[in-house]
């Protein structure tokens, strides 16, 4: 930024400040819990902040919590706010990148920013639940195909992860702790998974029961805690795949309870 | 393996990689109209290391950093004509090449190392360790290979 356009804004008004890192932050704090990587989420909230009239914005992103400092003139507001939930949600990724390039246009007011963030905050799943169970489902059975297993181990795979996801549904409606349920998820889709060799249902019993946990696995997370770490945010980076590395752990445990329980190997 | 065998191996690979991406773009509730996209991503990447290393000969990780950079590469193509985050493309792409096999094979010998027999634990912890390598490896080649072509052609002064 030129010295030239950091002049040439007025100086804004305090309780504006405060609106502009209000809506900054509620921007930020959705694309974090939606799985954005960090530098989505510091270039998108500076982008907001700027478009509103600041003239620059600080951005700290760290595992669980955003901190902003909005700077106009001889004015300047910093603000913390918490980011409990990790989840992953493209669509509102997708309209907050949206609204972000609109304010950086010019095309909104404060208001209306609110009114869209609003509507973005409450939007609802493009696809209902029993969409994502039947295509949860049929991922984890193509997955068994790529491993090169049998019709057998296919249909079980599908039953075993889409009653897998419908148990993650269901947990999470409930406000489980996120490893608890991996951990149970898991253990539903060993049980299930088991069965293909327990009813002797395929010659390879042991692609059904690794293909169906796919759905647990922390993809995103691992793939943005490299993204992270090459692009500078080493903190958020290390703490993305440490998650990754305990949820893959919560699945080993699930499925060694369920394999323990019904009496299979594995291997 | 001929030239048709190698073809209809990576065209039933392409099928059920789509598929896979397709589950895992409808679970992160990606917008409908890149769902089709999502699929194709997840395909060409998939495809692409099958085809390198069946037809080839070519090691699974120089595989998997290839077909993740053509996952990259299709994503920032895709995400600039149908104007979405090019990361949506990126990681539906990326999943279906996750070593989900060599993850699980990593976790159930350190289990076993547990209450393996004095001198039958090494074999399961030098399991461990070369699924564990693996997984590593794969999985770090599916990060870099797709931040690739946004690291080379997308260049702009950073605006933070």
């Amino acid at each position: 930024m030129s010295a030239v356009s950091r002049t040439a804004k007025p100086p804004l008004e305090y309780e504006v400040l405060t609106d502009v890192i209000d809506l900054a932050l509620w921007a930020g704090q959705m694309l974090l819990q939606s799985g954005a990587d960090a530098a989505r989420v510091e270039e998108t909230v500076h982008r907001m902040g700027t478009g509103l009239g600041c003239d620059w914005m600080d951005i700290l992103v760290s595992p669980n919590v955003l901190l902003v400092t909005t700077i106009s003139g001889d004015q300047f507001r910093t603000k913390v706010r918490r980011v409990p939930r990790m989840g992953v949600n493209m669509t509102i990724v997708d309209e907050i990148n949206h609204l972000s390039r609109r304010i950086d246009h010019g095309e909104l007011d404060r208001l209306a920013v609110r009114a869209e963030l609003r509507r973005i905050d409450t939007l609802h799943d493009n696809y209902d639940r029993w969409t994502v169970v039947v295509m949860v489902g049929l991922a984890c059975a193509s997955f068994s195909r790529l491993f090169g297993a049998d019709w057998g181990a296919f249909g079980v795979t599908f039953c075993a992860a889409a009653i897998a996801q419908w148990t993650r549904q269901e947990l999470h409606k409930h406000h489980f702790n996120t490893f608890m349920i991996t951990a149970i998820t898991a253990f539903t889709a060993g049980c299930v998974a088991s069965l293909a060799s327990v009813l002797e249902l395929s010659d390879q019993p042991q692609l059904a029961l690794a293909a169906s946990v796919l759905l647990l696995v922390p993809g995103v997370p691992l793939i943005h805690s490299i993204e992270d770490i090459i692009y500078g945010h080493v903190l958020i980076g290390l703490t993305r795949g440490l998650i990754g590395a305990i949820l893959a752990m919560c699945i080993a445990l699930g499925l060694l309870l369920a394999m323990g329980l019904m009496g299979v190997s594995g291997l | 393996m001929n030239a048709l065998d190698l073809l209809g191996f990576v065209t039933v690979d392409a099928f059920w990689s789509a598929l896979a991406a397709l589950g895992f773009a409808v679970l992160f509730n990606v917008p409908r109209r890149v769902l089709v996209g999502c699929g194709r991503v997840g395909a060409a990447g998939h495809a692409s290391r099958a085809l390198l290393m069946e037809g080839f000969g070519v090691s699974i990780v120089a595989g998997t950093l290839a077909g993740a950079t053509l996952v990259g590469l299709i994503g920032l193509i895709l995400a600039r004509r149908l104007r979405v985050p090019a990361m949506i493309f990126n990681i539906c792409g990326g999943i279906p090449m996750v070593p989900g096999m060599f993850a699980y094979s990593t976790m159930l010998s350190l289990i076993r190392v547990v209450d393996a027999p004095p001198d039958a634990g090494e074999a399961f912890l030098i399991s461990a360790g070369i699924n564990g390598i693996r997984t590593g490896l794969i999985l770090a080649a599916i990060a870099i290979g797709i931040a690739l072509p946004g690291m080379l052609l997308r260049r702009e002064k950073p605006v933070v």
